[in-house]
């Protein structure tokens, strides 16, 4: 009976504290006797069937026992790094009597390989360690015990990261170990101002969190600021990285991301290099960039590793498609209902000749078939990979035709609907056309209600909530809105690497040098003609 | 806290869009009425005498770089003097933001949505003003500078595109056929610049105070550029008899008008949409600074809560005009009185700031309260 249940829940005690049988031990160490520490461990993780504890003699002579989870941790480095030197006496020491005092020293500097080893003797420590893939070796008559790094966890390999493809550039991305994303990031940043903060976030799941920075580079505020609203994080669990932007972002109500995420190695360099802090967790392949501004959403790697003029016309054209994922369809409403004047003669009267037989007006027309886009998409999103194409197949051609058939829809509201669906595919950040996408029900609807009348309201609204953004206490439309001219290169257009010699004053850099202008000046006037047709020897000699 | 901020740019551009606003519609039509042909020379006049008064005022705030005008007006004529004008200043900005919101309601009530009543069109307006004012000074000026480019976009493209069917034999004769009646335009094209007080808010917050005069001397000159270059178009393209039966002659204009190659086959509904952000940042500038004033008033740190109580009054008051004539002829005695409050007042606080030798600390790194 329900009622019963709730009165059992209330009767019981509420749990405080993360782990209650870590609280209970906090200033428990361990003694001398190995068999009192195998039943301290055998009683808090001996149910768990992974445990192994295994009995067995320290050069023949001393009773030892080894512990870990089998499933976390590599078997041959445990058998032959750590159980086989501990049972052989190294060669030099064969036939010689060790004494209880000297054994550990021994052991430490003469007998074992593991070169990751330390001693300890709290009993909460040990459990922690043995619960993240550490094992533990206890030598009957040591007041301590030995701890190995011996964590091994299966993970899938580096691919491509799958959201942000690029045709020019590194084929990186994060996976979910956190020391594998460092290492991706150190190989292509091996400078000693690379500084790698961890701290463990998650009562419960205690994920290790990286806050990454350039010593020197970086603010030093920001990193404060990023510390500060980190360690403020109380959560049972940190599953991903995303649970820690929901929780530093400055404004939750927002439908616009100020933390921008990615899967890109290169990308966090680049951002680094810049003046940001990244923040890694682990589990998560997505690293966060913190402080983010809109104009970011836009940008991708390619633009950078590509030439300046193209990648400057494509990041315009991306730009208008973010513009028409956000306004099209509300402009075409608006259009349709209230102003056809606009449009020239003859191409009102064919789009009055296509809407001749639909029956609704077209604010309804328009978000009938905005919804089910929207289903096609969730859908193709969720189903298994062999259906999905399968269904956005269907869904787009059979769908769309099939309904300008019916005469339930206008064969230009289809054209419309669809150019602002790839517009929207066509912004590099998901989250961010996931935030156009949203607003752009409410700017139909406006459109319907006042024309565009209605759709200048419904923009001049998002305008002054984007004004009024801020991340870290850098305005979201910067370097637009504070003005600022070094930051106007890199916002509409890509300008020239040598011609972005600064770093963008907003991040407020301790170093904010880029480029050596000088001496790219030197490149320029220093080059020569090496090939020149009028210095080769064969074809003089001909 | 927040350092003071603002720069001599946005200055500028918080001036000029608070004064580009609704009154550009109807703005051929006043300076035709006061000079004929003369229309081009009146508004200049009218500049020029806004010029004036912005310059006394400006010099006025400089005087006192780390005080609003309320804060200031009571060191230099003690507090219960100074409070009957700044009562007086607040009653006047908010009929200002109300009559502004009226105006633009019926140019849309006329021109676009003719079945929708003029109240849904004035609280739309009002709520959106009322909405964004609840920010701070900072992100005051961001949004004036990030609207200023579309100000200026619009007018320009209609005065081009209008070139077309100008006629110079319009404009002449230039000094325009009853010279008497030039004061009273000047007077009613003068009005127009009232919302140029705002920079008595925006002082106290910029980076560099000292720099306020280039700011508000750019400002006022680009709107009245802006101004003289409609007037003069309008009155080129349609001559100054045919303004007078014209209401909006801008909004007249911009039908006239079409892109080149068909692609919009008429202009005024466009226009009027990009307009709706013109008389924002007007209406946000006036309502504004009536919210900033009265939280100054009651020495409150916030303004914010006033948002939304000051709704229903300006409501109330934009509502009260019968019609359009009715409307058009407050318009016109209000602005010659806010001429008296904007101008006169400042005016006569700087004489006397002068002659008792007060002025303010010219510390400029001073930190400010950016909710102030």
């Amino acid at each position: 009976m329900p009622t019963r249940g709730n009165k059992k829940k209330q009767a019981m005690p509420i749990k405080k504290g993360p782990s209650q049988t870590l609280e209970k031990l906090k200033d428990r160490k361990i003694t001398a006797d190995i068999d009192k520490t195998i039943a301290f461990i055998d009683e808090i993780l001996g149910v768990n069937v992974d445990l192994t504890i295994r009995k067995f003699h320290v050069f023949g002579q001393y009773d030892a026992v080894i512990i870990y989870f089998c499933n976390m941790v590599n078997p041959n480095v445990i058998n032959l790094d750590i159980l086989k030197p501990l049972m052989y006496m190294p060669p030099h020491l064969q036939g010689k009597h060790i004494p209880i005092d000297q054994l550990k020293d021994v052991l430490h500097n003469d007998a074992l390989y593991h070169s990751d080893c330390k001693y300890e003797s709290y009993l909460s420590m040990l459990i922690e360690s043995i619960l993240r893939g550490g094992t533990l070796v206890a030598v009957d008559g040591l007041e301590e015990v030995f701890l190995f790094e011996t964590r091994s966890i299966d993970k899938r390999s580096i691919d491509q990261p799958a959201t942000e493809q690029v045709i020019r550039g590194p084929r990186e991305g994060f996976i979910e170990p956190l020391g594998t994303n460092i290492s991706l990031i150190r190989y292509r940043l091996q400078s000693p101002d690379l500084r790698i903060e961890t701290m463990e976030l998650g009562l419960r799941t205690k994920s290790k969190v990286a806050v990454c920075y350039m010593e020197g580079l970086t603010n030093p505020e920001l990193v404060k600021e990023v510390n500060a609203r980190l360690s403020k994080i109380d959560i049972d669990g940190i599953l991903d990285s995303g649970y820690i932007e929901q929780f530093i972002e400055d404004n939750h109500y927002s439908p616009f991301p100020q933390v921008q995420y990615t899967e890109r190695p290169d990308k966090v360099v680049a951002n680094l290099l810049e003046g940001r802090v990244s923040i890694l967790v682990d589990g998560s392949p997505l690293a966060l960039l913190v402080p983010t501004v809109f104009s970011q959403f836009y940008q991708t790697i390619e633009d950078y590793t590509e030439r300046f003029l193209l990648m400057s016309s494509i990041r315009l054209a991306r730009l208008i498609a973010l513009m028409f994922s956000l306004i099209f369809p509300a402009i075409y409403v608006s259009i349709i209902s209230f102003n056809p004047e606009l449009i020239p003669t003859e191409f009102a009267v064919a789009v009055a000749g296509g809407r001749a037989g639909v029956p609704f007006p077209a604010v309804v027309e328009v978000l009938i078939i905005e919804i089910s886009m929207e289903i096609l998409r969730e859908a193709t999103i969720r189903l298994p990979q062999q259906v999905g194409g399968a269904l956005s197949i269907v869904g787009v051609l059979v769908i769309g035709q099939a309904a300008v058939s019916a005469g339930f829809s206008s064969p230009i509201t289809i054209v419309i609907i669809a150019l602002t669906t790839i517009g929207s595919f066509a912004t590099p950040a998901y989250n961010a056309a996931l935030a156009l996408r949203l607003l752009r029900f409410p700017l139909i609807i406006m459109a319907g209600i006042f024309g565009l009348y209605g759709v200048m309201i419904g923009l001049i609204l998002i305008a002054n909530h984007l004004l009024s953004l801020k991340s870290f206490g850098v305005p979201y439309l910067s370097p637009l809105v504070p003005a600022e001219f070094q930051g106007m290169k890199d916002l509409l257009i890509r300008g020239p690497l040598w011609w972005m010699n600064k770093r963008p004053s907003f991040l407020q850099p301790v170093d904010t040098d880029r480029v050596n202008k000088q001496s790219f000046e030197e490149l320029e006037a220093s080059t020569t003609n090496a090939l020149d047709p009028k210095n080769d020897k064969n074809q003089q000699g001909g | 806290m927040e350092s003071r901020q603002i720069t001599v740019i946005q200055a500028a551009a918080i001036l000029v869009s608070t004064i580009i606003g609704v009154g550009v519609l109807a703005l051929p039509l006043f300076a035709v009425q006061a000079a004929d042909s003369g229309a081009p020379l009146v508004t200049m006049l009218g500049v020029l005498l806004a010029v004036i008064g912005l310059v006394l005022v400006t010099l006025l705030s400089m005087r006192f770089p780390n005080h609003t005008f309320i804060q200031y007006s009571e060191l230099i004529i003690g507090k219960s003097l100074a409070r009957i004008g700044s009562v007086l200043i607040i009653i006047f900005f908010s009929i200002l933001t109300s009559l502004t919101a009226r105006e633009f309601g019926e140019v849309v009530v006329t021109s676009v949505l003719r079945s929708t009543p003029v109240e849904v069109t004035v609280i739309v307006m009002l709520l959106l003003a009322a909405i964004s004012t609840r920010n701070n000074i900072i992100t005051f000026a961001y949004i004036h500078t990030f609207y200023f480019p579309l100000l200026l976009v619009p007018v320009l493209l209609i005065a081009a595109l209008s070139l077309k069917n100008a006629e110079v034999i319009n404009l002449l004769p230039v000094w325009g056929t009853d010279p008497k009646k030039m004061l009273k335009g000047m007077l009613t094209i003068a009005a127009l610049f009232q919302g140029t007080f705002v920079l008595t808010a925006v002082i106290p917050a910029m980076k560099k105070p000292s720099k306020a005069m280039k700011a508000s001397l750019w400002g006022i000159l680009i709107a009245g550029g802006l101004y003289v270059i409609i007037v003069a178009a309008a009155v080129s393209v349609f001559g100054s008899e045919e303004i007078k039966q014209l209401l909006w002659p801008t909004l007249e204009l911009a039908k006239a008008t079409s892109l080149p190659a068909n692609i919009l086959e008429r202009l005024d509904a466009a226009f009027l949409a990009v307009w709706v952000t013109a008389v924002f940042t007007t209406l946000f500038s006036s309502y504004y600074l009536t919210i900033y004033f009265i939280s100054h008033l009651f020495r409150l740190r916030e303004h914010k809560q006033f948002s939304y109580f000051l709704l229903p009054f300006v409501f109330v008051t934009a509502m009260l005009p019968q019609n359009i004539v009715q409307m058009y002829e407050i318009i016109e005695s209000v602005g010659r009185i806010g001429l008296y409050i904007t101008i006169v007042y400042p005016t006569l606080l700087l004489f006397i700031s002068i002659l008792r030798k007060k002025r303010g600390n010219p510390i400029a790194n001073q930190m400010v309260d950016p909710n102030r």
